[in-house]
């Protein structure tokens, strides 16, 4: 036997059941329309299976804990990434406020404009011969 | 100043006092690892928070593109390698060789399966032509009013493309544990390449966790 | 230990697979040391040929298009073939072992698998520089770079291979500085060069992964058109100056710290006093590690980022100063009362405190945001990094070299010659750079190889000193393999200006293969010169 620490077999089956759980819950809450809150839940759900991995397979809840210092510092600076970018891209032209100045580069690429129409298998659809897919064309 | 202590296992580089102090310094590093790991992926999850903010309504149209079932099913098979992973150091401590080769053996096959399942997802996406930047040409009814679409698929093959490409690795690695392990190099006094690759392999179960809700689950 | 003919790490094991496959920390920082020379070298003679034609007006030896590629391999040289991996590689290793009573680092397979990753990246550089060069600028700004037909992809390349020898020699020197020091070698005990090349290690193995990222996505660019830094495909450019200067900025400390460290050593030493403020020198490392991270925005305020993000970087780019300041300080206090010998490293370190001051200020006018609409893209920023990076680093490298050229070789150079060295580097150095200062607030912009004849005279003055610059550092150089040539030994048990860390204490110059010949007991820190008496011993 290891003289480290060993994690009982109960608890690694636990983990991996509460994990495929809120996968599934993950899931089902995506069909649910809460609006803006739905991108906030899914990465509720998501950190606490992160988590669950973290501390438990990964060891983290026993280790040094300078192991568990180096894994929050990746994500902090991670966190410092996206904010400080976010603080640039969300705040462009009149401060964000104006839609048009915000986004001055959204524009569809060219090349969409030479490719054919398809079906949902991707093969072109000939317009002119096909009248039934008229419809559908014009979104 | 020299460990060569007649007793000392063969596995005890010179330079170290003594075998925790070895281990203690390899998990440690192995933690560095992990963090360049996510400095890597957080660039591309930087690109896909940006460009979400800039095509919101695209984003959430254009994911409906992809396979929820194969997304939730890869997501299965990835926690479950995670389990049988964790087992087999669990069953190494134990000093079980069986066990634990039977563990990494399950945990290769199941990533195998989920690159499996990703070959049928991307084969998929070449076949219609829901591609990466300028190779994009899919116009069916449930994207043609989609602007600029090629953004969501050209985010998505990097970023599962990078996490495969990890998948690959990993598998490289486990195969490499299931010889050592199986020829008696690594026992319940040694088996730290185990737990080090381990750290690994649920680092890109980690990453997959985020990757799953983001493309498969939005909106 | 007065034995010349004993073992070391120079001389045993012998045969060239031992060197090739060593796994001695001292042998691996040595090999970095011939390369990183080796680009230094390069990058100068590139430097030298730019400022050539940059004498007189218009195109006098180099085309437009030459010259796009000989500031693009001059930089890129320097940064990622030399500065970056060569400094902490070649002194790091030498010394940061031995400074933490460890018989290596963490990693030994690992350190000489970094040598040989960056030795695998710097060939995609030469191959790049004997196919025709690349003309981004060392940059590589989107779109240019996606679309130039020059070398793009080699160079990227190659960097995003010597980032990965960058990550695995921070990890390695990470591992080795929390769980190798010898007992009693508390952190507040280590030397103040451990302490910097600790803080290096942790912004290397942060922000190098960034870079990675952002060459391969350059790359996925440039052969798939992925569309997210082309406005064209719906992308953005400034996104990819987001990803490049969030490596590129905290790359500028990687290249700072280890010098800081090095003045931190060599001051005290050379003054025979003890530190003043330690404590603030170690923090203000961390400090300086941490903050710059939050500012990479302060190189693109030109490039049309939002207004607020502008004066948010702007205000954290101030702070950064405080910590580095808080250095400067300490240094000058450290000197005071001190006994102060002029030998080549104190020379180099005074060189230094001059110099980068200069340079870390002129970063702070640059730091204004109104200030650097006028002032990007010219000269003067040219002068403030060239300040810091060469007044800085180079000088404080060129000042670590001659400090531990004994120790390391068990040789040591005419130290006349290398004070003469130095202050022609001194003199050269703001001959070349200062007029520097004074074309930018002019107004004469960066990366032209042709200009306004209003600006010839500061031009001129400029490449004069350069010359005088570059056979300074040239003469210095040669000085320090000279002393190899001619074998001028010194007894392995010297220690010839009194310092009072574990290298100087323990080991013998050069030292034994595995360091110590017992395990060191530590006695004292760092600099106690005010509670022990430590000799300066020379004997040839």
């Amino acid at each position: 036997m290891s003289e480290h620490h060993i994690t009982p077999l109960r608890t690694y089956l636990i983990i991996a059941a509460c994990l495929l759980f809120l996968s599934g819950v993950t899931v089902w809450v995506s069909y649910v329309d809460l609006g803006p809150l739905n991108i906030v839940v899914a990465m509720l759900v998501a950190t606490i299976k992160a988590s669950l991995v973290a501390f438990f397979f990964m060891h983290l809840l026993w280790d040094d804990k300078k192991n568990l210092v180096m894994f929050l510092m990746s994500l902090m600076f991670f966190g410092i990434f996206v904010t400080i970018t976010l603080l640039d891209t969300e705040f462009r032209g009149d401060l964000g406020l104006n839609p048009e100045t915000k986004n001055p580069i959204n524009k569809r690429a060219a090349f969409y404009d030479t490719l054919p129409l398809t079906d949902t298998h991707g093969h072109p659809v000939d317009e002119h011969s096909d009248h039934h897919d008229e419809d559908k064309d014009h979104h | 100043m020299s460990h060569h202590n007649p007793d000392s296992p063969s596995h005890l580089k010179h330079y170290f006092y003594d075998v925790n102090q070895q281990y203690e310094t390899s998990k440690f590093a192995m933690w560095a690892f992990i963090l360049t790991e996510v400095l890597t992926f957080a660039g591309l999850f930087v690109a896909y928070i940006v460009y979400r903010s800039w095509y919101p309504d695209m984003f959430i149209d254009a994911h409906k593109l992809l396979d929820v079932n194969k997304g939730l099913t890869n997501t299965i098979v990835l926690i479950t390698s995670s389990l049988t992973m964790a087992l087999a150091i669990w069953a190494i401590q134990k000093n079980n060789r069986k066990l634990s080769v039977l563990m990494l053996v399950a945990t290769f096959v199941f990533a195998l399966a989920f690159l499996g399942i990703k070959y049928l997802e991307y084969s998929h996406k070449f076949e219609v032509g829901q591609l990466p930047g300028e190779f994009y040409s899919y116009m069916g009814p449930d994207a043609v009013h989609l602007n600029n679409p090629h953004i969501f698929f050209s985010i998505y093959f990097i970023m599962t493309g990078l996490h495969g490409l990890h998948v690959a690795i990993g598998m490289g690695l486990i195969a490499w544990l299931i010889y050592s392990t199986h020829k008696g190099n690594l026992t319940s006094e040694y088996y730290t390449p185990m737990e080090m690759i381990g750290i690994f392999w649920h680092l890109v179960d980690l990453i997959w966790i985020y990757l799953f809700p983001l493309f498969y689950l939005i909106g | 230990m007065s034995d010349n003919t004993k073992q070391n790490y120079l001389n045993h094991p012998k045969g060239i697979m031992s060197w090739l496959l060593t796994l001695d920390h001292k042998r691996i920082g040595l090999m970095y040391l011939v390369s990183g020379i080796l680009f230094f070298f390069m990058g100068g003679l590139l430097a030298l040929v730019m400022r050539f034609e940059l004498a007189a007006p218009g195109n006098d030896i180099l085309s437009n298009d030459l010259y796009n590629n000989a500031y693009t391999l001059h930089g890129a040289i320097m940064i990622f073939l030399f500065i970056i991996p060569a400094i902490p590689g070649a002194l790091g290793n030498i010394l940061l072992p031995l400074m933490v009573g460890a018989k290596d680092v963490a990693f030994p397979r690992l350190n000489l698998a970094s040598f040989y990753i960056y030795s695998f990246g710097a060939l995609f550089a030469l191959y790049t520089i004997v196919n025709g060069g690349v003309d981004t600028g060392w940059t590589f700004y989107t779109p240019y770079s996606t679309q130039s037909s020059s070398n793009v992809v080699p160079m990227t390349l190659g960097i995003f291979i010597i980032g990965f020898s960058s990550i695995l020699t921070g990890l390695n020197f990470i591992a080795t500085v929390h769980k190798m020091r010898i007992p009693g070698l508390t952190w507040y005990k280590l030397p103040l060069f451990v302490w910097a090349l600790y803080g290096t290690s942790l912004v290397q193995i942060t922000a190098t992964p960034v870079l990675a990222i952002t060459m391969v996505l350059l790359m996925l660019e440039r052969f798939l058109g992925i569309g997210i830094f082309d406005p064209a495909l719906g992308g953005d450019p400034v996104l990819y100056q987001h990803f490049f200067w969030f490596y590129s900025h905290p790359a500028v400390y990687i290249m700072i710290l280890p010098a800081f460290g090095i003045i931190s050593e060599i001051i005290p030493v050379h003054s025979r006093k003890k530190i003043w403020g330690y404590k603030f020198i170690a923090y203000s490392t961390l400090s300086i590690a941490f903050i710059g991270f939050l500012v990479w925005g302060h190189h693109m305020f030109t490039s049309g980022q939002s207004v607020f993000s502008q004066i948010v970087f702007s205000f954290i780019t101030y702070f950064v100063g405080i910590p580095t300041g808080v250095k400067i300080f300490s240094w000058i206090l450290t000197m005071y009362k001190g006994q102060v010998s002029f030998t080549p490293p104190m020379l180099y370190a005074l060189s230094f405190l001059f110099l980068f001051t200069i340079g870390g200020l002129t970063g702070i006018f640059l730091g204004a945001v109104a200030l650097d609409i006028h002032l990007h893209d010219t000269y003067f920023v040219v002068a403030h990094f060239h300040y810091v990076m060469q007044g800085g680093t180079i000088v404080a490298f060129l000042g670590g070299l001659h400090h531990w050229w004994p120790k390391s070789f068990g040789v040591m150079y005419n130290q006349t010659i290398a004070n003469i060295a130095a202050l022609g580097v001194f003199i050269g150095f703001n001959g070349t750079f200062f007029p520097q200062f004074l074309l930018g607030l002019r107004g004469m912009p960066r990366r032209y190889a042709t200009y306004d004849e209003q600006f010839v005279e500061l031009h001129s003055y400029s490449t004069f000193w350069s010359g005088i610059l570059g056979i300074s550092i040239f003469i210095a150089v040669m000085n320090l393999f000279w002393s190899f040539i001619k074998k001028n030994k010194v007894d392995p048990g010297s220690n010839p200006w009194g310092g009072m860390s574990l290298e100087w204490t323990h080991t013998s110059s050069p030292p034994h293969p595995h360091n110590f010949e017992e395990e060191p007991v530590l006695q004292h820190g760092p600099y106690d010169y005010d509670k022990v008496i430590v000799e300066k011993t020379y004997k040839k």
